[in-house]
């Protein structure tokens, strides 16, 4: 263990050195115990996902599977259009998220980064304010509004809805972006004979693609966890996506909850969030720290 | 909102056709998203202002009533205890996250050896849905088959299998725990990224004069994490004040109806009772509520420390 | 409103022109736009119509199983929707309102009322009225059904509550086995010796935090020993009624007694069958359904059926089940009918009815050669026949909502201990819902 802490950095002397090493292990060993009450509710949904259901609606709990078993995850599959058609519904609606946000926010970013044009600062406010109303304030119009579309019960409806409240955040994103780009980059480009266009397409998306994965990270998350508003504009069972699915599994079918059946949804649920995370946890924590920093 | 400020410093060229273009070009990237904002969310708000003032069945023809709706919310006592109940939830969970969170956020900051590992592990939960924690959290809990009762009786904390959603207090007990656990690394990072911020050469210029570790903590870290702190109580404040998910999923308003929040009250009566115009007028309500708290905060935030 | 929607395309097609007008090789990311402008069109099948029918998720395999016989027989076809129960009301009205209504739909009884109030169904009076066997029909469902004067739908599927004891922990606590309780004073007596026997198990089980469950099980009580919690017309609360703190006094007594297991004050309804099945539970309030369930499912627990009673004597249930009936919108209500006639025919009853032991819909076939062999599923259909279902435009509010007054009284007086005030809380809030709609 080489590793010192601050004090330790400044001051020396073998007890004193002692004394640190003791304070590091007193460090990690309550890192470590938090981590683990932090992992531990996962891991435990996990572990009884593949228990045998008897074992899984055992009364008191066991900690872990006696057997490995996926009867959980066959038995989630029976209720409603089955398992596939909500991991369907869940991965369209939010990869149709990401894909509108991407889009959309990168125009504007790009516009409110290097353009001027009238009423420019007045938009930019009003996208930012967005950020202040709860959308949980225009559900009832939105619902409204989608059925009079013929867009109520569809999976593009729902992400069109998802887009929208993205955006305030991918805009102030990629327009931070954006004004991380020296202007002489795109300077040159213009000068080498590009339209602003193909600029944007094969210079610039290449400089802001940090930017983009962070927002497309976001949409993704924000589609595939949101609950209030799928729960009011998905009214068939066919068009759930996976959180409403799984609310639906825990009222249980005339009073008959399915504890292991729940638990497997949960954690089809959660394992693409933690995985997605894992992976590109950089940009994640960027968009959070650069938000906030800026902010 | 700093940001604002970057906008607003603009280049100015000559006047002519070029610049136009360039104006013209710099609209149309920003229309498609504006016409988004536009359709999908202000001509929603208008929509709800003028729903609040209407009769508004889900089935049937919407009456214009006035201001009949404000007149039926000043005696409708659900609605005024939701909002008491929410501010008081808020509180109880904002403490937490917040001491919780500025001890993690003191741990990851350490110069450890792999403390990456431990501020990813503290941060998973944060990536989870709400939705999907509060399914999670009501199987952990449940008197029968959950496996946080068997640890408490294990550890002789709790002498039998608490039923945690009989009782107002231990149903938000329970809540306040699985939302601490699903949202403190969010806060963590954020007062992370404010210690981060903070320029090494104070800290040293502290040690140089002899100051230990908790003296920089109190006299150097907490007062220039002030602005850090305000922006966090904001984010956290207006996540709690706009509380659904949880209680939906967990307590369903119970027992006897004493944890609804706003939301969800406002829920209940636009999709559950179809009041959908009664429903707007709660929503506006609560964005009012929200903006005096968002502008009340940001009063704090203006107030710029400088390192 | 069909403004917006070229709005939005115009949005996309904008966004979609921004980014093809650049050379490069951009497959333009905006195109699933595109989808939003052509909904998927149900296509008739040949020779017949396609009728798409909405029911609710708990008696769905049944569902499934009718509608497969249905097709393969027929040339008109039905698809189904299934939509769940928990939130029926809200997401049927949603979709109604959205103008995305089905063919056919099939509804809780109780709410059969409120959507023909709001026009929701066709007028069917007349070709009801032609079946031969109209009178033999579930009269609760027809009660239901009929709003001024006219018929809007046809039962569907019954189910009447029904008290379940488990025979072996009867026999366990010395109880006679083979005699259920006849009386509350009975219930309390047995599941005192029940609860006694220790070892996590009670005596008495009721789903504490089940809006719903509760309508089905303890408002069965309160008819039993003669009282009711709406007026005949339902345009009354009548909570002060002395049968209604009465029965809820009962239930307070054995939640005070610790007949009940802790648990029991939250359960939502997820366990309002599980708790039973699980063997500890000596007896409990359910429904027919259960017994079908218990039977393929626990086959080691050996349980009897009988009638939910009154405080010393009389015997009530809760005649529930799903209307089905023809949304005023239908495309197809004439083809929509002929499904609904082939499912009350004598043949539909028995053989995919009770034969799979569901109770017919029809007082005429309570007693058949299916059921015959287990007395319990005619203790459930007689049950059933005599129950009683409460009429209100306003059911969902007070009765099925989780944050309504039925549940709030309920909770405060067993769990509280204080019966008078949830009573004449309860009334209060009655009335004033009933006086707003």
């Amino acid at each position: 263990m080489t590793a010192i802490t601050n004090t330790a950095r400044v001051s020396g002397g073998s007890t004193r050195k002692r004394w640190a090493t003791l304070r590091t292990l007193a460090l990690y060993l309550l890192c470590s115990s938090l981590l683990l009450l932090f992992v531990a509710p996962i891991v435990f949904s996990a572990l009884t996902s593949v228990k045998l259901p008897q074992e899984a609606a055992a009364v008191p709990p066991t900690f872990l599977p006696s057997t490995i078993s996926f009867a959980n995850y066959a038995k989630l599959n029976l209720y409603g259009a089955g398992v596939w058609q909500y991991l369907y519904n869940s991965a369209t609606v939010s990869l149709l998220t990401v894909v509108g946000t991407i889009v959309l926010s990168t125009l504007a970013g790009f516009g409110f980064s290097r353009f001027e044009f009238p009423a420019k600062n007045v938009l930019f406010v009003m996208m930012l304010a967005a950020l202040m109303i709860p959308f949980q304030s225009v559900l009832t119009p939105l619902f409204l509004m989608l059925g009079a579309l013929k867009l109520q019960n569809t999976l593009f409806g729902l992400s069109l809805v998802y887009i929208t409240f993205q955006l305030p955040f991918g805009i102030f994103m990629m327009r931070n972006t954006f004004d991380t780009v020296p202007r002489e980059i795109e300077e040159a480009a213009l000068l080498d004979g590009c339209t602003t266009l193909n600029m944007l397409w094969n210079v610039m998306l290449v400089l802001v693609r940090p930017g983009i994965i962070t927002v497309a990270i976001y949409a993704f998350l924000n589609a595939w966890n949101e609950f209030l508003a799928a729960l009011i504009i998905m009214t068939q069972e066919s068009k759930f996506t996976l959180p409403i699915m799984l609310t639906s599994v825990r009222s249980g079918y005339y009073g008959a909850i399915d504890w292991g059946a729940l638990q497997a949804g949960v954690t089809v649920t959660i394992l693409p969030c933690i995985l997605l995370f894992l992976l590109l946890q950089r940009y994640y924590l960027q968009g959070l720290m650069g938000g906030a920093v800026k902010g | 909102m700093a940001t604002m400020q970057a906008a607003a410093t603009a280049p100015t060229g000559k006047r002519s056709s070029m610049a136009r273009r360039r104006q013209v070009i710099g609209f149309l990237f920003v229309l498609p998203a504006a016409l988004f904002m536009l359709v999908f969310f202000i001509f929603p708000l208008l929509m709800t202002v003028w729903m609040s003032l209407h009769d508004w069945p889900l089935l049937g023809t919407p009456e214009f009533t006035g201001l009949a709706n404000y007149i039926t919310m000043v005696q409708d006592r659900q609605f005024w205890s939701s909002v008491l109940f929410t501010t008081q939830y808020t509180v109880l969970v904002t403490i937490p996250i917040f001491l919780l969170a500025f001890v993690l956020a003191l741990l990851v900051n350490l110069p450890l050896r792999g403390v990456g590992i431990f501020r990813t592990g503290y941060f998973i939960p944060v990536v989870i849905g709400l939705g999907t924690s509060s399914l999670l959290w009501v199987w952990l809990l449940n008197d029968r088959v959950g496996i946080f009762n068997t640890i408490l009786v294990n550890l002789g904390l709790a002498d039998k299998p608490i039923v945690w959603f009989a009782q107002k207090y231990t149903a938000l007990l329970a809540i306040v725990i699985s939302v601490v656990w699903k949202t403190v690394g969010f806060t963590m990072i954020l007062l992370l990224s404010g210690m981060q911020a903070i320029p090494d050469e104070i800290y040293q210029a502290a040690m140089v004069d002899g100051a230990t570790y908790w003296g920089r903590l109190v006299h150097i870290t907490m007062p220039l994490l002030r602005r850090t702190f305000a922006l966090a109580l904001v984010l956290s404040v207006i996540g709690s004040y706009l509380a659904f998910d949880q209680f939906y999923i967990m307590t369903r308003g119970g027992p006897k109806n004493e944890t609804i929040t706003t939301v969800y009250w406002i829920f209940n009566n636009s999709f559950v009772y179809f009041k959908m115009g009664y429903g707007a007028s709660l929503s506006l309500v609560l964005l009012v509520i929200l903006t005096l708290l968002s502008a009340a905060q940001l009063r704090i935030l203006r107030d710029d420390t400088t390192y | 409103m069909q403004r917006i929607g070229q709005f939005v395309l115009a949005i996309a097609l904008i966004a979609a022109l921004l980014l093809s007008a650049c050379t490069a090789p951009a497959a333009a990311p905006a195109a699933p736009a595109g989808e939003a402008a052509a909904p998927a069109g149900d296509t008739a099948a040949a020779g017949g119509v396609t009728m798409s029918f909405w029911t609710r998720d708990s008696n769905q395999a049944q569902v499934r199983q009718l509608v497969d016989a249905w097709n393969e027989s027929h040339d008109n076809k039905i698809e189904i929707t299934v939509i769940p129960s928990g939130e029926y009301m809200t997401k049927v009205g949603a979709s109604a309102a959205g103008g995305s209504g089905p063919d056919i739909i099939a509804v809780d009884l109780i709410y059969v009322p409120q959507f023909a109030a709001a026009g929701q169904l066709a007028d069917i009076t007349e070709s009801a009225k032609s079946l031969s066997y109209f009178d033999k029909l579930s009269p609760s469902h027809v009660r239901l059904a009929t709003y001024e004067g006219k018929i809007y739908a046809l039962p569907f599927n019954a189910e009447g509550s029904i008290l379940l004891w488990n025979k072996g922990l009867f026999k366990e606590a010395g109880l006679d086995p083979e005699k259920g309780p006849t009386s509350w004073t009975e219930i309390a007596a047995d599941a005192a010796k029940i609860t006694a026997l220790g070892d996590d198990k009670y005596g008495f089980y009721f789903a504490g935090s089940c809006a719903g469950c509760n309508a089905f099980t303890f408002a069965p009580l309160i008819w039993a020993n003669g009282g009711d919690v709406l007026s005949e017309d339902g345009a009354t609360a009548t909570l002060t009624d002395p049968s209604v703190a009465a029965a809820l006094d009962f239930y307070r007594q054995l939640w005070a007694d610790g007949q009940m297991p802790a648990g029991a004050q939250v359960d939502t309804g997820t366990d309002f069958f599980n708790a039973f099945a699980s063997g500890k539970i000596g007896m409990t309030g359910s429904g027919a359904f259960a017994i079908s369930q218990l039977k393929n499912d626990y086959p080691d627990i050996d349980f009897g059926v009988t009638f939910l009673p009154g405080q010393n004597d009389g015997q009530s249930s809760f005649a529930g089940g799903d209307s089905i009936g023809i949304p005023s919108g239908s495309k197809y209500a004439k083809e929509a009918f002929e499904f609904i006639e082939w499912l009350t025919t004598e043949d539909v009853q028995l053989e995919q009815y009770a034969k799979s032991n569901s109770l017919p819909i029809r007082t005429d076939l309570a007693e058949n050669e299916y059921f015959a062999s287990d007395p319990r599923l005619t203790t459930a259909a007689q049950a059933m026949a005599m129950g009683k279902t409460p009429y209100s435009l306003v059911y969902n509010q007070l009765f099925n909502d989780a944050n309504g007054p039925w549940l709030k009284m309920i909770q405060t007086a067993i769990f509280d201990g204080n019966v008078e005030q949830a009573v004449q809380d309860g009334q209060d809030e009655f009335t004033k819902i009933m006086a707003e709609n």
